[in-house]
């Protein structure tokens, strides 16, 4: 299901910007369904079609891979992990504390048709990236024509 | 402190000088903590590589910049999104004497930690109190 395709060569960030204002309309995808958690929630997450399945990134930067969980169950797929602040035990103080820490958990509905069992999940630079393939009985076939 | 909900918070674009690199800039959510001989800074810039990070500081200013990778999009068409993805640049003024020569920068999954020495005029000395 394309919706959109990212095309300009000039400046591929940007073309991936107005994605966010173009998608709104696209909020209430019914292939997409988030369950209990929404956006505004931590982490945020993108999901994409990359063709073969769907592609769900979420920034979590700062992480321990142990302390970073991926489960799937049906058509859920859910995110939890605790998020820890760095020591920072004999500081005098401190000028910003901006940046979210404790603990999290987000699920995600997918869409039908998804093979949960063959799902992979990488963490790295920050991001996780959980990639879903189709089901093979959601893969379209060539079905051979024969002389009669 | 009771620990808050965790919550995503939008990112914020980065206003004012326009850049010649294209792409939007987005800045860095950070944490800066005081401590008697240094300062330190951790800036959380998911999605950018060790090698993809850059830390000045010239004339008091310091000055961080993540570049993320496009490549990873190229083949994806979205279904739905909640973040933006670009670049990290955000700048600082120092109020204190920093000891250039040994700054520390350490990036890992994503989190920029900087350790900025205090010089020789800005650590904080305890001074002895003598009974009188």
């Amino acid at each position: 299901m394309a919706l959109l395709r990212f095309s300009s060569d000039l400046d591929p960030v940007s073309n991936l910007l107005t994605l966010q204002s173009e998608l709104e309309r696209f909020l209430r995808n019914p292939a997409i369904r988030l369950g209990v958690s929404g956006p505004g929630d931590f982490p945020p997450v993108n999901i994409f079609d990359d063709g073969d399945g769907v592609v769900v990134m979420a920034e979590i930067p700062g992480m321990d891979v142990a302390s970073l969980n991926v489960s799937g169950q049906s058509h859920t797929l859910t995110i939890t992990g605790y998020r820890k602040r760095e020591t920072v035990g004999d500081a005098a103080g401190y000028h910003r504390r901006e940046r979210p820490f404790g603990e999290f958990s987000r699920s995600v509905q997918l869409p039908d048709e998804l093979d949960l069992d063959k799902a992979a999940a990488r963490y790295e630079a920050g991001m996780l990236t959980i990639r879903v393939p189709k089901a093979e009985s959601a893969k379209p076939r060539q079905i051979a024509v024969n002389p009669a | 402190m009771a620990e808050q909900e965790i919550t995503a918070k939008e990112k914020q674009q980065v206003a004012g000088q326009e850049k010649t690199r294209a792409g939007r800039f987005f800045l860095p959510g950070v944490d800066i903590y005081e401590f008697d001989d240094s300062i330190k800074l951790w800036a959380d810039m998911p999605g950018v590589k060790e090698s993809d990070v850059e830390v000045r500081l010239k004339e008091g200013v310091l000055t961080i910049t993540g570049t993320v990778s496009t490549e990873t999009y190229e083949k994806l068409s979205p279904l739905y999104t909640e973040y933006n993805v670009g670049n990290y640049f955000r700048q600082f003024e120092l109020n204190e004497d920093i000891d250039d020569q040994h700054i520390g920068a350490v990036m890992k999954n994503g989190v920029l930690e900087l350790t900025l020495p205090k010089g020789e005029r800005a650590r904080s000395r305890r001074i002895e109190i003598q009974a009188g």
